[in-house]
């Protein structure tokens, strides 16, 4: 096994370790990691923003392949840090309209298209339909965009506040919440699964480091937070409420 | 005199159940990650192999995907970083083996700067295993700044928005991007997706323009947004969490991380909804004591 991959073992479960030491309680452990995680992050994405974007977007194409008209894109790219220079910080406007012009003008129509239309269109479906086959009755399926039509128009209801909720606009509004109640339900339930997905996630690399070709790490790391936990505890003043 | 004995008992017991419950309330919440941490653990070191059902949405990929003719060009974006690899990782290598086995030629990238990495290392890494030539097989273009105008630009000039893939190589000398100039010439593009820019900006810039047919995997926070999307056609089937990716890895009969981990999910979901039940339970037997000395 190579080194890199060895050493990349190592870190990988001392970081997962160290920060699962939170679950006991914050500890320098636990910011160590954090504050290495911060700083990894910030460093990572500087340097693979200026490799990924300056050098091969911007450097090869303007400097080694001639293609000079990137000098524009440029150029509004550095009138944005001109807002750092209050003398001149008017310039970024230049920059600022440019991106809210053209992203605006790019995203209004096709979100509008995509986003409400479509979705429009999804929720009004006929319950009856009438082809060359001949006339197609409500089925099972239609029970569904029964629902979707009823979950929709309830729910708008109860978001609608121009009118006192009372009599039969108060009835349909609590139907609106009981759909949304069961959106709720169905969200935190997939948030629950995601985040079990990813403890599983790192539980099994933890398992995979604990063999022997890595030199056992997991068991080695894990050894050394708990008698480093204790130690600390150990060295603490005593504290007067828990958790 | 029974009776007066009877309610004594009972308001005893009652007294007990009570003190019980708000004891239980008052546990040490450590516990409670200690169980969780027994119940992950233990599926994953002995497996117990539940049943794993595949739905329709995630059946409709895998048709689609066996349903293209060998040789068919498909865009994978793997728009995610590390933090999502749990769950979209699996996903990626169980398409990418689909892919190849069926011989179609896949394209490659990404809208997250963070997970270009990751993304060549899953292409490379599934590729080598699968006997597949980089430039001929497959082509992974990277990164590009942008977003929606990065999906934009390669729907009007493929070359122009990449003009050299991942590893400095022009694109238009790539074999296997001889064909494909723009996404109209991609017969499926799936976007693998951890947040935005992604599966939604591929259908609302891409697919909605272009006219190529769209799947998505997605984490499983985001999946119920994207349920609406299926009934519309706006995507013809999804991939949700990890549950998604086990449902495509039984569809390939493959042993993959997803499956592997499906255990210990439900055993985890088993536990978490044993727990919500009993702290409701305790939380009105505690209540009803408060009541009393109220």
């Amino acid at each position: 096994m190579s080194t890199e991959i060895l050493i990349g073992a190592w870190v990988a479960t001392g970081l997962s370790l160290f920060m699962y030491s939170f679950l006991y309680k914050d500890n320098p452990f636990f910011k160590l990691g954090e504050h290495i995680y911060v700083g990894v992050s910030v460093g990572y994405g500087l340097v693979i923003t200026y490799y990924e974007v300056m050098v091969k977007k911007l450097y090869v194409p303007m400097l080694q392949q001639g293609n000079w008209w990137l000098i524009i894109p440029t150029l509004l790219g550095l009138l944005v840090l001109a807002r750092f220079v209050p003398a001149i910080a008017w310039l970024s406007r230049i920059s600022f309209a440019f991106i809210v012009g053209v992203g605006s003008g790019i995203a209004i129509p096709r979100v509008i298209s995509s986003l409400i239309l479509q979705q429009v269109q999804g929720t009004l479906k006929p319950l009856v339909m009438a082809g060359d086959g001949g006339v197609t009755w409500f089925t099972l399926a239609g029970l569904n965009i029964l629902l979707i039509l009823v979950g929709v128009a309830s729910v708008l209801f109860y978001f609608f506040f121009s009118i006192e909720h009372t009599g039969a606009v108060h009835r349909i509004a609590r139907i609106g919440i009981y759909f949304l109640m069961v959106s709720f339900g169905a969200a935190f339930g997939y948030t629950v699964m995601a985040r079990m997905s990813l403890l599983i996630g790192r539980f099994d690399e933890l398992i995979q480091y604990a063999s022997p070709s890595y030199g056992y790490p997991t068991f080695v790391l894990l050894a050394m937070v708990i008698v480093g936990l204790i130690l600390w505890e150990r060295g603490r003043a005593p504290e007067s409420g828990s958790i | 005199m029974a009776v007066t004995l009877c309610r004594l008992l009972a308001t005893d017991y009652w007294f007990v159940m009570n003190d019980f419950a708000s004891r239980m309330l008052r546990l040490d919440r450590r516990l409670i990650f200690l169980l969780i941490t027994v119940v992950t653990f233990l599926p994953l070191l002995y497996p117990f192999g539940l049943p794993i059902r595949v739905s329709p949405e995630v059946q409709k990929i895998y048709d689609y995907v066996e349903s293209l003719p060998e040789g068919s060009v498909v865009l994978l974006s793997l728009d995610f970083d590390p933090s999502s690899k749990p769950e979209l990782y699996p996903m990626s290598v169980a398409l990418l083996r689909h892919a190849f086995r069926k011989h179609l030629k896949v394209m490659g990238m990404t809208l997250w700067i963070t997970g270009t990495g990751m993304a060549e290392s899953v292409f490379s890494q599934v590729a080598q295993e699968s006997g597949k030539e980089k430039g001929t097989d497959y082509a992974f273009l990277g990164y590009a700044p942008g977003g929606a105008n990065v999906i934009i630009s390669m729907g009007q000039d493929l070359y122009a928005a990449f003009p050299t893939d991942y590893y400095g190589v022009k694109t238009a000398d790539l074999p296997m991007l001889k064909e494909v100039r723009t996404l109209r010439d991609v017969r499926y593009t799936i976007s693998l997706s951890a947040g935005f820019p992604g599966l939604d900006t591929w259908y609302v810039y891409g697919k909605e323009k272009y006219g190529f047919e769209l799947g998505g995997g997605c984490t499983a926070v985001s999946a119920p947004r994207f349920y609406p999307l299926i009934d519309t056609g706006q995507i013809n089937g999804l991939l949700g969490g990890l549950r998604g990716a086990a449902e495509y890895e039984t569809l390939l009969d493959m042993k993959g991380k997803a499956i592997a981990g499906m255990d210990a999910q439900s055993a985890t979901h088993f536990l978490i909804i044993f727990l919500i039940m009993v702290c409701n339970l305790f939380y009105f037997l505690g209540g009803q004591r408060r009541e009393q000395r109220g």
